[in-house]
């Protein structure tokens, strides 16, 4: 009896649940393109992964190519430079996380506190246009202002009496100059979303802040901050994600024989050895490294998030 | 949001999509050059290609390139070239700069098209590889079959082959353009005579820096502009002129890179030197090329040692703008410390073309495509490709061709077909550019002398599978060291410790690999 009431629930609950996904029909169909795309671009593509474990001759394909296992894997980690590169890509990450990651969080919460309207949107596009420019032009721009052969910050420190800095050739201004010019062009588009975050507090709360006699220190600290955190996570355990991308071209641009041992990062090192001497395999096995330890950090930092009372991701 | 950490991680397999596609189309394409290929009825094809009936159908040929122009340039040439060769063109142009990149994954997902232009010949060491394995067409046994291609020169076809076959058409090039190109006008206001040796062009550097050339009492001037590049920049040319072989030279009877040669470290020294009295440009291992050519072209610089001494006309135009009394010449007799006179020489070829066999599907393709290539070779064709149309492009003086004035015209119209005309004007007729700067007509003078004494690179035609495999790696070790010496960061302790690294890490087989290929 009571098996046959728990079949006929279940019977009624399928088919309800049919007819709830007929009437939303049109929703689920707008899923499709969506499905198609992650299905097509980032699902099936993973087979392609199995290059890293071949000799991969593209005229062969990957049907024809011959097995050689973990071989590639095996260079990659035996390779004397192993050890700092990826020391150089993580320092480098990091300098990300503690440097620029704030700064776009810090804009917001200032450019929020703009109260006149036209100055908040003209200070909000002057940040965020330099995005629009490629690495090359930020390199050269960076590159006429360092320059020891007439740059104005050279010129600068002559001017002070203080001697000439080689900032474009020594290892120590590399990672200064590349965060500098990170926080430089991304800063102000990272500001989008949290000041989209912002928009939607509901501003009762700061009245009632207000009433109750709180500054605008106060009402950032106990009102806008707290409704952004949830943003804030995500946007960092997204960040982690990308640990090992560290944005190739720019990084490939400052990159010079001086600098090599704290520049090279694994991106730039794939490029050298893999992709201009053709060596497909090589470098998808590079690629399949650097996305297992993304895969995993992510994991990481999603159970921590949850462990403090966040949301996640997943 | 649910599969967003997943895609996020595996986001660089998107690359991996393409490598994907390539298993469809890779197939089985070892058909191995057909026996019959070479011993072909010969009658029937020859000449029979050149005077095609006009009714014939046009031949379609799809043919990707670099482009070193802003914009793929409008049809005009390209309309024309098709009714002259009865060919149905299709021109697939990428930017120069990411050429590579385009090359590369053509490549690996086996799409490259019939007629694949590579980029330099750094480029085409690198599909060395590729041809090895079979995946482009050889031609060298159907070259005879045609009267203009089997023009082409033997000496630089045979820099260009793989194993000791021919696979690919060249692009010609001078043997040896390097030089000097300097402010006349600031040597002949301090009284200087073009540097006769090294010693010579050192002084000639520090005077452009110390004695205020430009007149305006301040020191603002310097000697030599470099940049970021020891092959194409300065430092090859000049390691040459000290006497270091060309990539690899010779001791006793063994085959050696240039940078065990104590001429190289001399050169190093030079350098040195250079940069340590302030005589050329601090940043020159962070300067790219634009920035270098500014440098000189702004009236700050005296000497570019930057390559090819007949850029000299597209520096003059930009230097006038800025310095409208300045004069430039060029210069490249400079005697090594043994009084010795030696030039760098490359291989005679900008770059060359393949035919994929994936795109290529046989034998009777292969021989239409080379016989438009042919065609390309006629002084008609191969004009009308390097220098547009005759009489809105260029006119012609003196037998010689003289660019139209509207050099942004010919820029857009012209130059993305001129950078692929097969040959040079020695082989396929075409007209010698008619010169007016007195700079550029001796560049063209000592380009011929250059010749007389230039130095091959032994391995030019040499294989070695781990340089193949990793040379570019390897190389990189020797550049940051060289760069590192001049900038004073190691000493030649330090750089000896690089060449140990560098044999260490595989150097060792390359040495070997060359050895027992040159036997």
């Amino acid at each position: 009896m009571a098996v046959r009431s728990q079949a006929a629930l279940r019977e009624r609950t399928k088919s309800e649940r049919k007819k709830r996904m007929w009437r939303n029909r049109w929703i689920y169909v707008m899923i499709l393109p969506g499905l198609l795309y992650f299905l097509i671009f980032k699902y099936v593509p993973m087979f392609g992964l199995v290059i890293s474990f071949q000799d991969y001759k593209p005229f062969k394909g990957i049907l024809g190519s011959e097995w050689v296992g973990f071989e590639h894997f095996e260079r990659l980690f035996t390779m004397p430079d192993f050890w700092q590169i990826l020391s150089n890509t993580l320092i480098l990450f990091g300098m990300n996380l503690v440097f620029y990651f704030p700064v776009p969080i810090i804009l917001a919460l200032m450019l929020n506190e703009v109260r006149t309207a036209f100055f908040k949107k003209f200070f909000q596009s002057l940040v965020y246009l330099p995005h629009f420019m490629s690495w090359v032009i930020i390199v050269s721009i960076g590159y006429v202002m360092l320059t020891m052969d007439g740059g104005i910050i050279n010129e600068l420190l002559v001017m002070l009496g203080l001697p000439k800095i080689n900032f474009l050739l020594s290892p120590e201004w590399f990672r200064p100059t590349y965060i500098v010019q990170v926080i430089w062009r991304e800063a102000g588009w990272g500001t989008i979303i949290y000041l989209a975050a912002i928009a939607s507090i509901d501003p009762q709360l700061y009245e009632a802040a207000r009433m109750d006699g709180a500054g605008r220190l106060r009402q950032i600290w106990h009102i806008t901050l707290p409704a952004i955190r949830s943003v804030i996570v995500v946007l960092l355990i997204l960040k982690i994600g990308d640990v090992l991308e560290l944005g190739f071209e720019h990084v490939y641009l400052l990159l010079n024989s001086m600098n090599r041992n704290v520049a090279e990062i694994i991106d730039t090192y794939v490029y050298t050895a893999g992709l201009r001497q053709m060596q497909f395999s090589y470098s998808a096995a590079v690629g399949f490294f650097k996305s297992a330890v993304g895969l995993v950090l992510v994991m990481v930092a999603n159970r921590l998030a949850k462990r403090f009372g966040e949301e996640g991701i997943y | 949001m649910n599969r967003k950490p997943l895609s996020l991680a595996l986001c660089t397999a998107t690359a991996l999509a393409m490598l994907l596609g390539a298993c469809a189309t890779g197939g089985s394409n070892n058909a191995s050059p057909s026996a019959s290929g070479g011993a072909a009825p010969s009658g029937a094809s020859p000449s029979a290609s050149a005077e095609a009936p006009a009714d014939e159908k046009p031949t379609e040929i799809t043919i990707m390139l670099p482009l070193n122009t802003a914009e793929t340039p409008p049809d005009r040439i390209k309309t024309e070239v098709e009714k002259l060769t009865n060919t149905k063109l299709t021109y697939q142009f990428f930017p120069a700069d990411t050429y590579e990149e385009k090359l590369n994954s053509s490549f690996a997902t086996g799409t490259l098209p019939q007629v694949t232009y590579l980029k330099n010949s750094t480029t085409f060491l690198l599909m060395r590889e590729a041809i090895k394995d079979g995946q482009f067409w050889e031609i060298g046994p159907y070259l005879s079959e045609f009267p203009n291609l089997s023009k082409l020169k033997p000496e630089i076809l045979d820099n260009t082959k793989v194993e000791g076959k021919l696979y690919s058409l060249y692009i010609g090039r001078p043997l040896a353009r390097q030089g000097i190109i300097y402010r006349k006008d600031w040597a002949d206001k301090l009284g200087i005579q073009p540097p006769a040796n090294v010693d010579e062009l050192f002084e000639m550097a520090k005077a452009f820096t110390e004695k205020d050339p430009d007149g305006n009492g301040q020191a603002d001037t310097i000697g030599i502009v470099d940049r970021n590049e020891l092959v194409y920049g300065a430092f090859k040319t000049v390691s040459a002129w000290f006497g270091t072989p060309n990539y690899w030279g010779e001791q006793d009877g063994k085959l050696l890179p240039e940078f065990m040669f104590p001429q190289y470290v001399e050169t190093m020294d030079f350098f040195k030197k250079l940069r340590d009295g302030g005589y050329m440009n601090q940043d020159f291992a962070a300067t790219s090329k634009t920035d270098a050519v500014k440098m000189f072209t702004s009236g700050k610089a005296g000497i570019y040692i930057g390559g090819s001494m007949q850029d000299i006309d597209s520096l003059n135009k930009d230097l006038i703008k800025n310095v409208p009394e300045a004069v430039l010449d060029v210069h490249s007799m400079v005697a090594g410390p043994d009084g010795e006179l030696r030039q760098w020489m490359i291989p005679g070829y900008n770059n060359v073309i393949l035919f994929p066999k994936t795109a290529v599907k046989d034998e009777a393709e292969l021989k239409k495509i080379l016989a438009f290539f042919d065609k390309m070779m006629t002084p008609e064709v191969a004009n009308l490709m390097y220098w547009g149309i005759e009489g809105v492009h260029y006119t012609v003086v003196d037998g010689k061709a003289k660019v139209s004035d509207d050099k942004e015209l010919v820029e857009r119209e012209v130059k993305g077909y001129k950078d692929s005309v097969i040959g040079e004007a020695a082989t396929n007729g075409m007209y010698e550019s008619l010169n007016e700067l007195p700079g550029r007509i001796h560049a063209e003078q000592l380009i011929v002398e250059n010749e007389k004494i230039g130095v091959k690179d032994p391995t030019a035609a040499l294989d070695s599978a781990t340089y193949a495999e990793k040379g570019v790696e390897l190389q990189q070790i020797m550049t940051d060291a060289t760069y590192q010496y001049i900038y004073g960061q190691i000493d030649k302790a330090g750089f000896d410790k690089a060449i140990e690294r560098w044999k260490k890490d595989g150097g060792d087989n390359i040495i070997e690999e060359f050895n027992a290929a040159r036997q």
